[in-house]
C-alpha cells in the first residue's frame, strides 16, 4: 500500500473535466472507487495508483508536503504558494487548458499610468496626497510581491481578496489588483486595465511531480508506466 | 551561530548584561518592547517587500500581525506611547530577540531568530552631537563586549540630498533618483535615463489628451481630461482623483517637453557616489570636488566634518572609518548620518552593528510631526561568535 502512487486531480468543475479528457486522450480512464460522491479513485488498467480528488489549490499542498506525487493544478498556485517550487516539484507538461495570466490592472481611468514605472511615479505621488501607500488588492501575496520587487515598485500595501478583487478598486477598498484573467472582459465589465508590462505569469493547468514526496522504487515503476503512457517517457526526473 | 546549548545561552546572556550595563550608565533607560506587533506599521513604513522577511500572521479578528523583524519601530511606538503630546527627549536601551524570514541555506550568520541589542534617542535637537554619542556608545559596548578589531564604514543621506538639490532639474526627477538610492544598477539606469530620454512612451496616451495638456494650465487641463473620459466612455472611479491623473499626465508632458539632464549635473552626482574615502580626508575631498557647487553642498560638507570632530572627540579611532557616498543601509527609513560596524571575520554581508538617523520615522507611525531620532543596534549573536573566536 505504502508504494502506491497518489495522483492528485481537482475534484470539480471544468478543471476536473479537462484533466479527465486529457487522460481519455491518451487512452487513460479515471474512476471513481466506491461511491460516486467520494473522492477517491483509480486509473483503469494501470495499477499502483490511487487517486485522490482535491480542490486545485490543495493539489498544490499536497505535492509541496509530498503526501501527493503526482498532481494536475496551475503554474500560478505552485509559484505563489510554494517559496522554492524548483526545488521542490517537477512541472513534467503543460496541460493546454486552465489558462489564466496573473495580471496587474489598474482603472482604466487612469490615463497616465501604463507600466510599471508609471504605477511607481503614481505611488510616489499618491502618498504625498492621501499620506499612504497604494492598495493592491489580490490573493496572490508572494506573486504580488516578487513581481514589483523585481520591477522597483517598493510603495504599496497588499490587500488580501479572497473574492470578487476585480470589484475592490470601485468599491473604494483598494486602488488597483492583481488578478488572473483569460479574456479581460472580467477586467474591462469593472472599468480596469491591464498595465504594458504587467503579466506577472502565464499560467495554464501543468502536470506536476513532488521531488518531496517518498519515491521507493516501485512507485517510479509506477510513475514510469504511467508517463509512458502519456507520451512522457525518458524526461530528465530526480 | 544559534544557541544550542545552556552555555552559550549563559555565554550570550552574560555578553547581554555587559552592554546593557554600558548603555544604561550613558543614560538610556532600559525598555522591552513586546515582541508580537501590529504587522501594518512595518509594512508601512518599510514597505511591502518585508512582508517576505517578516513573519506576517492573521489574529482571531483578522488583524495582521507579524514577529518583530527589528526592535526600532517597537521602541518608537513605545516613546510615543508613553509620550503622544509634545516631543519630549527620551534615550531607551533594550535587549531582544528579533526574527527574519531566512532563504534555504541561509549560512549560521543569518539565523532567523537572533537578539539585538540597542539603543535609541528621540528628540535630541544637537543632532550630530547625538549622532557621534549613538555610534561612540554602540563602539564602547562592542569593546566592552570583547570586540578587538573592525572596519568601520559611515554615510550620510544628508549630503546626498544637498548633492541632488544643487543639481539643476525638476524636482520630480530628483524623487526619481531618490528613489533609486543604494540601488547601484538601478540609479546609473536612472540616471542614463534622464541624460538621454527622461519621458516615458506617450504612445499610449490618447491624442486628445495630450492636446488637452498642451496649455500651461492645470484647471484647464482637468477639466479637458474630464471630457475625454466622458467622450471616452471611461468613468472616473477609484480613490485617485481627476486633479491627481492630470497631475500624472501633466508631468508626463513636461517630461517629454523637457531638456534632458545636462550632461555636466549627472557627472557630478555620479561623482560624489564614487567617493570612497578615509572618513578624516573625505571633508576636504568632497570640498574639492563640490565644494563650490552651492552653499548647500557646503554647508552640508561643514555639517559632516562637525560630526567627523566630534566621533574624534568622543573617542572614536577616526583612522579606522571609511566614508562611502553609496552607503545608505538597505532600510528605507535612515534620513541621514548612517554608520555599520563589520567584522574582518565575517565580512560585510553580516555587519556586527548598525545604525544612524532616521527623522522621518516617528511621524510615519503616528507622532505629529517629525521628532529627531537616531539609533544603533547590535547583532548579539554575530559579536558573541566573532569575540569567542569560533571556539563554541
Amino acid at each position: 500500500m505504502s508504494a502506491q502512487l497518489v495522483f492528485a486531480v481537482p475534484s470539480k468543475g471544468r478543471l476536473m473535466e479537462q484533466t479527465g479528457d486529457f487522460l481519455s486522450q491518451a487512452g487513460l480512464e479515471l474512476r471513481k472507487v466506491g461511491d460516486a460522491r467520494g473522492y477517491r479513485g483509480e486509473i483503469e488498467g494501470l495499477g499502483g495508483i490511487d487517486v485522490a480528488y482535491v480542490s486545485a489549490s490543495q493539489i498544490v499542498a499536497h505535492l509541496n508536503a509530498g503526501s501527493a506525487h503526482i498532481g494536475v493544478t496551475g503554474e500560478d498556485l505552485v509559484r505563489e504558494n510554494i517559496s522554492n517550487a524548483d526545488r521542490r516539484v517537477v512541472f513534467l507538461k503543460k496541460l493546454g487548458f486552465g489558462y489564466a495570466d496573473v495580471v496587474v490592472a489598474v482603472p482604466q481611468c487612469w490615463l497616465d499610468v501604463d507600466t510599471v514605472a508609471d504605477l511607481q511615479a503614481a505611488a510616489a505621488a499618491f502618498r504625498r496626497t492621501h499620506g499612504r501607500s497604494l492598495r493592491v488588492a489580490t490573493k496572490y501575496l508572494n506573486l504580488t510581491r516578487r513581481f514589483f520587487s523585481a520591477n522597483g515598485l517598493t510603495d504599496y500595501r497588499i490587500v488580501e481578496s479572497l473574492g470578487a478583487t476585480e470589484g475592490t478598486p470601485a468599491a473604494g477598498t483598494a486602488e488597483l489588483i492583481v488578478d488572473i484573467t483569460s479574456t479581460g472582459a472580467t477586467l474591462k465589465a469593472n472599468g480596469l486595465k491591464l498595465l504594458e508590462d504587467g503579466v506577472i505569469l502565464r499560467s495554464q493547468a501543468n502536470l506536476v511531480a513532488s521531488k518531496v514526496a517518498a519515491w521507493p522504487a516501485e512507485t517510479k515503476k509506477t510513475r514510469d508506466a504511467m508517463l509512458d503512457r502519456l507520451g512522457l517517457a525518458g524526461q530528465a526526473l530526480f | 551561530m544559534s544557541v544550542q546549548t545552556p552555555r552559550d545561552f549563559e555565554a550570550l546572556e552574560a555578553q547581554a548584561r555587559t552592554l546593557l550595563s554600558v548603555f544604561i550608565a550613558a543614560g538610556h533607560e532600559a525598555v522591552a518592547p513586546p515582541t508580537i506587533q501590529p504587522a501594518a506599521v512595518f509594512l508601512d513604513v518599510v514597505g511591502e517587500s518585508l512582508r517576505g522577511r517578516t513573519y506576517v500572521f492573521t489574529g482571531l479578528d483578522g488583524e495582521e500581525l507579524c514577529l518583530r523583524p527589528d526592535l526600532t519601530v517597537p521602541t518608537c511606538l513605545l516613546y510615543l506611547q508613553r509620550h503622544p503630546g509634545p516631543e519630549a527627549c527620551a534615550r531607551y536601551c533594550y535587549n531582544g530577540t528579533a526574527f527574519r524570514i531566512q532563504p534555504e541555506g541561509a549560512d549560521a550568520a543569518h539565523p532567523r531568530e537572533f537578539r539585538q541589542a540597542g539603543i535609541e534617542s528621540y528628540g535630541d535637537l544637537a543632532r550630530q552631537d547625538a549622532e557621534a554619542k549613538t555610534f561612540a556608545l554602540v563602539l564602547t559596548a562592542l569593546q566592552q563586549a570583547g570586540l578587538r578589531t573592525w572596519q568601520l564604514r559611515i554615510g550620510d543621506l544628508g549630503l546626498f540630498d544637498a548633492v541632488l538639490a544643487a543639481a539643476e532639474m525638476p524636482e520630480r526627477w530628483r524623487r526619481r533618483l531618490r528613489h533609486q538610492f543604494g540601488r547601484y544598477e538601478a540609479f546609473r539606469a536612472e540616471l542614463k535615463r534622464l541624460t538621454t530620454q527622461p519621458a516615458r512612451s506617450i504612445g499610449a496616451i490618447p491624442a486628445a489628451v495630450l492636446e488637452a495638456l498642451e496649455f500651461d494650465d492645470p484647471v484647464g487641463a482637468e477639466q479637458r481630461v474630464a471630457d475625454y473620459l466622458d467622450s471616452a466612455g471611461i468613468e472616473l472611479s477609484g480613490t485617485r482623483s481627476l486633479s491627481e491623473i492630470t497631475d500624472g499626465l501633466l508631468s508626463i508632458a513636461a517630461d517629454a517637453k523637457a531638456k534632458p539632464l545636462d550632461a555636466a549635473t549627472a557627472a557630478m552626482i555620479d561623482c560624489y557616489l564614487d567617493v570612497a574615502a578615509p572618513a578624516r580626508l573625505a571633508g576636504t575631498h568632497l570640498r574639492n570636488l563640490l565644494g563650490k557647487a552651492s552653499p548647500n553642498i557646503a554647508a552640508a560638507i561643514d555639517t559632516f566634518e562637525r560630526r567627523v570632530g566630534l566621533l574624534e572627540g568622543s573617542g572614536v579611532d577616526m583612522s579606522t572609518v571609511e566614508f562611502s557616498a553609496e552607503f545608505g543601509r538597505n532600510l528605507a527609513y535612515y534620513t541621514g548620518f548612517v554608520f555599520e560596524v563589520v567584522a574582518p571575520s565575517l565580512g560585510r554581508s553580516s555587519p556586527v552593528a548598525g545604525g544612524g538617523r532616521y527623522d522621518s520615522l516617528l511621524k510615519a507611525v503616528g507622532a505629529p510631526r517629525q521628532i529627531p531620532a537616531v539609533g544603533g543596534a547590535i547583532h548579539t549573536e554575530r559579536l558573541l561568535a566573532v569575540v569567542s573566536g569560533g571556539k563554541r
